[in-house]
């Protein structure tokens, strides 16, 4: 049996196979897969920068489309932008 | 944080709360020292990080590794870095143990499933726990 933590690691994976399964190779989010992502799972991260800005910015194999690693440091993004607004309130 | 979170934001939810859990222990309660990330690498990552990675000088390496500011505790991006790790290990090892079959599939993984609905809110989620199973089925395999 899994613990909490390594289920919400795993729940990652899922979040990400949920928009790179969308189209073409089972490990790429595409642009278009990318503003699906950000409007669905974290808005916010909408708000300040557009999606072409998002993706040039991970991409950084520059190959137009988010692997798994590269979506892993938008996960961390997100992760350290919500403990920050944790300790905010 | 109120209103309904995401998969994402409940996921990352979930690691900020166990992360404070232990961070809060001892000395300052927004860092891991090295008693508290023992205790959390002993307690949450059972599956996650082999048994012979668990001796006092294998945590040790494991911290000083992580520890990029050299202060001899973790704060939550240092930790950040171990959940990026071990999640890409997590995804290797369910690509690993997949069947060998077309479309997208992944195998069980580190063993066992979740206890408990997985904190997806999205019925089309699926878990990535003790059994494996296929995306799709439209070509291209890797």
């Amino acid at each position: 049996m899994l613990t909490d933590l390594e289920c919400a690691m795993n729940s990652l994976i899922e979040v990400y196979h949920k928009y790179s399964l969308l189209k073409g190779n089972y490990h790429a989010i595409y642009q278009d897969d990318l503003k699906k992502l950000l409007e669905t799972e974290c808005p916010k991260f909408l708000e300040k920068k557009d999606v072409d800005t998002w993706l040039k910015e991970l991409d950084i194999n520059e190959d137009g489309a988010l692997n798994f690693q590269e979506f892993l440091s938008l996960v961390i993004k997100v992760g350290l932008a919500a403990h920050e607004d944790i300790h905010k309130e | 944080m109120t209103g309904t979170l995401s998969q994402l934001e409940s996921s990352i939810e979930t690691i900020i709360n166990i992360f404070h859990q232990y961070s809060i222990r001892l000395q300052h309660p927004d860092t891991l020292n090295k008693k508290e990330f023992k205790q959390l690498v002993i307690k949450e990552l059972p599956n996650f990080l082999k048994k012979e990675k668990k001796d006092d000088q294998a945590i040790s390496d494991i911290m000083e590794d992580l520890d990029t500011d050299v202060d001899g505790e973790l704060n939550f991006q240092e930790f950040s870095v171990l959940v990026g790790k071990l999640t890409e290990a997590s995804h290797e090892e369910m690509h690993k143990t997949a069947p060998h079959k077309g479309g997208h599939s992944h195998g069980p993984g580190f063993g066992g499933g979740c206890a408990g609905p997985s904190p997806s809110k999205d019925d089309q989620s699926h878990g990535h726990g003790g059994h494996g199973h296929s995306h799709g089925n439209h070509g291209h395999s890797h």
